[in-house]
């Protein structure tokens, strides 16, 4: 990776205002298909994240939740099945016994960590995604821009 | 991998949809930021890209500028990653160095009303794909067996259908019914709509070709308990519910027909507080006589009310929201039938739909025969009281605008269509999603209805959605079509998204092996010392194990470490050089 530090970059919208940018992982199975449900029904969220594909939250490593805090995200949200409903049975199962120790990872890098989130919504819970980025969005727009703190 | 060691030479097709993307997002500047981006040799936009001139397009410009890499950013990649993975096929590219982009289900459909802040997401999204696919790499096109069975679960009419289709055209069929009956909801109905017949009529002679076939193997009082492996060759556990015995089963398809379970209307109507306040099916499945007799006390009925969208139809109630489709017209069948025999017969409905081919025909026979309809408004559920044995239902009737009141000897509640209590366990086996409703998806609703998202499990009938018994032969003989296409075939390609370890990073820690869910990583004890091995057969491509390996020794194909940050930092840090149009 080219950067290590947080990146100085802040996204502006038109009138100037600071705009929190969100790095959502989804699963391919439950999430991403509930997001595209979310669209097909014309659902309205905020439009800070941008998600990212991946086949389960399994595949999700703290690593790139790290790196992308690294990189200047504001916020990272990854979203899967609910457990017993991951397409790989417990991939995302795997995911939640990683995210208490990234979370606290993340607390010693000086990271709030209300800044991540880890949520579960089904192909069918358009809703419930489209609640999650909302939910996410406003906790970090209140966080402000990132920055590392140790209180 | 064979190497795609060669400069990328990225094309990026920016998609209109008509106006769905183009009148929120603004693809013209989408499509100019992409073309400063580097390793792009070609950007534009197009009002269809799936249609047969943005196909055509695609395969003029990679033949044009030497594309070597393609982007496309319109709809979901689950609705045509596929179309557009065979396109660049044909114009002679590794179906895995293609990358889509969601601009309309992820953008603009979900932000209308804030086209410059939809843009910009636009030009970061393409901006990451763009990243990505400069580190695709070609992968190989693996195909494997097709064995020459199919699993049927389920034996109502969908199943028995599906079976006998399948071994008319000289395939084997495994088909497992969890009771000790085959023939399903359909062989209860003594009022069959549209024709006269009963249910049992009509399902009977399908069972007797069904057991005379030699090609189907029927496992009554079974249910499946144990599914592996992947389309072409599966791995099925059967278990006798009597006998608890377990036998194992190899096939190469499955069609999923578990169908529905009528619904019972616990704290609707008053149901339960007297036995001659009964369900349609309850009132269905009663032995055919010449004459109605209460429940309660053996007298003749005189009266009977039928109530509609019980449990259907109900906004904001989890499961039952749906309509459920059978039954307006399960009424008027059983209202006309039943109006021969009785002094009168009332409907009070919300809304009537008779929507198949002849089931208008005999709502009208209904009418004809004086069956009453009257409709109660949408939120203002009509009252049924029972006191002292006997029952009282008032309700409004919405267009006379008077409220009404009636003694019933029997009131029935056309209850919805809900999915079988063991529908989650039968989700969890086969890996297959649940809509609102609470029955399967489909892999697509419109293109693609009878497949499923699990490779080789397709599903036909009431398990895929309230609907009559016609429309689920019509979907049990599709779906048999395609588990015969593909056992015809006799190979099929698969995945190649499978996850690999690098030997020399391996430091036989074992971590993987707990961490992936199908028993495809061993340790090669060969080595020492032993270092992990993936089989690619057993692998399912879920990347749990790259992402717990500590040593990075995993490295999960289509969907690498490196082309995953790298979308994270095109993201967050694009160089300042690149940040285009944003
Ligand atoms: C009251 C009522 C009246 C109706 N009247 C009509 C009508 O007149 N005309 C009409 O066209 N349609 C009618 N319908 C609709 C009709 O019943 C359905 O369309 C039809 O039954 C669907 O067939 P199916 O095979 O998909 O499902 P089902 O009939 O539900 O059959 C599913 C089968 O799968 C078995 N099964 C379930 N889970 C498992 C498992 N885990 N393992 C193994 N086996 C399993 C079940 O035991 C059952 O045998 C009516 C429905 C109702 C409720
Ligand atoms: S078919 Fe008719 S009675 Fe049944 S839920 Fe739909 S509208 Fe209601
Ligand atoms: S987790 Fe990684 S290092 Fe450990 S055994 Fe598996 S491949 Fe080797
Ligand atoms: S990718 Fe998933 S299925 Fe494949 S070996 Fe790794 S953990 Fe197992
Ligand atoms: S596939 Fe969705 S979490 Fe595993």
């Amino acid at each position: 990776m080219t950067s290590t530090s947080l990146s100085t970059t802040e996204t502006v919208d038109s009138q100037g205002e600071w705009e929190p940018k969100i790095m959502a992982f989804c699963c391919n199975w439950c999430s991403y298909a509930g997001a595209d449900l979310a669209g097909t029904s014309r659902i309205q969220y905020p439009t800070n994240a941008r998600i990212l594909r991946v086949n389960c939250t399994g595949r999700i490593s703290p690593e790139f939740i790290l790196a992308a805090l690294n990189m200047g995200a504001d916020g990272v949200l990854v979203s899967g099945c609910h457990p017993g409903d991951c397409h790989y049975t417990s991939g995302n199962l795997k995911a939640r016994a990683r995210w208490a120790l990234m979370e606290t990872a993340i607390e010693q890098a000086g990271v709030d960590p209300r800044r991540v989130r880890l949520q579960w919504a089904s192909a069918s819970e358009a809703q419930v995604f489209a609640d999650g980025v909302r939910t996410l969005t406003e906790q970090v727009r209140k966080l402000g821009p990132i920055r590392r703190e140790w209180v | 991998m064979s190497g795609t060691e060669d400069e990328p030479r990225i094309g990026v097709f920016v998609c209109h949809c008509g106006h769905n993307i183009a009148g929120t997002v603004d693809v013209e500047a989408v499509a100019h930021m992409a073309s400063n981006l580097p390793g792009v040799a070609f950007a534009a936009d197009e009002m269809f890209m799936c249609s047969d001139a943005g196909q055509t397009l695609i395969k003029e410009k990679i033949k044009e500028h030497n594309l070597n890499r393609v982007v496309v950013a319109s709809c979901s990649p689950r609705m045509h990653e596929p179309t557009f993975r065979r396109v660049v096929e044909e114009a002679g590219l590794n179906r895995y160095l293609f990358d889509q982009v969601n601009l309309r289900e992820h953008v603009s459909w979900c932000h209308m009303r804030e086209p410059e802040l939809a843009t910009e997401k636009a030009i970061d999204l393409v901006r990451m794909s763009v990243a990505r696919a400069s580190k695709l790499q070609n992968l190989p096109i693996k195909k494997v067996n097709v064995l020459p069975t199919t699993l049927v679960v389920g034996g109502g009419i969908a199943g028995l259908r599906a079976s006998l289709d399948i071994a008319d055209r000289g395939f084997d069929v495994l088909l497992v019914e969890k009771t000790p009956k085959l023939g399903g909801n359909v062989a209860k109905w003594t009022h069959l709509f549209p024709s006269d017949e009963t249910g049992a009529d009509i399902i009977k002679p399908l069972i007797r070709d069904v057991k005379k076939n030699k090609r189907i193997k029927i496992l009554t009082e079974s249910k499946v308990s144990e599914f592996d492996g992947y389309i072409g060759n599966f791995g099925v556990t059967v278990k006798n519910l009597k006998t608890e015995k377990e036998e194992r089963y190899e096939v190469g398809a499955v069609i999923v027909t578990t169908g529905f379970e009528p619904f019972k209307p616990v704290g609707y109507y008053s149901y339960g507080e007297s036995p001659d306040i009964l369900t349609l099916a309850e009132l269905q499945e009663l032995p055919r006589s010449e004459q109605l007799l209460k429940i309660s006390n053996g007298k003749p009925v005189k009266k009977v009310v039928f109530i509609g969208c019980v449990g259907s139809r109900q906004p904001g109630v989890k499961g039952h929201e749906h309509c459920s489709r059978h039954c307006c017209s399960a009424t008027a069948k059983a209202a006309a039938d039943l109006r021969d025999r009785v002094d009168e017969v009332l409907v009070l409905y919300q809304d009537i739909r008779t929507y198949g081919k002849g089931h208008e025909e005999f709502h009208r026979m209904a009418r004809q025969k004086h069956v009453i309809y009257s409709k109660f408004p949408q939120n203002e559920y009509p009252d049924v009281i029972v006191k002292k044995s006997k029952i009282t239902i008032k309700w409004r009737d919405v267009l006379a605008d008077e409220d009404l009141e009636f003694e019933p000897d029997m009131v029935v509640l056309a209850s919805a269509m809900i999915p079988p209590e063991d529908v989650e366990e039968t989700s969890h086996l086969f890996s297959l999603t649940r809509s609102g409703d609470g029955f399967f998806n489909p892999e697509h609703i419109k293109l693609a209805p009878l497949t499923t998202h699990t490779a080789g499990v397709m599903i036909a009938g009431a398990a895929q959605a309230a609907k009559n018994a016609s429309e689920s032969v019509i979907d049990a003989s599709g779906a048999a079509a395609k588990a015969v296409g593909l056992m015809a075939q006799g190979e099929v390609e698969i995945e190649s998204t499978v996850s690999h370890v690098i030997p020399e990073l391996c430091s036989s820690c074992h971590t993987c092996l707990t961490a992936c869910a199908y028993n495809a990583i061993s340790m090669d004890e060969t080595k020492d010392p032993p270092i992990a091995v993936v089989t690619e057969a057993k692998c399912h491509g879920c990347g749990t194990c790259a992402a717990a390996c500590p040593s990075s020794a995993i490295v999960m194909y289509h969907s690498t470490d490196d082309q995953i940050l790298t979308m994270v930092e095109a993201f967050l840090c694009p160089s300042p050089s690149i940040q285009g149009g944003g």
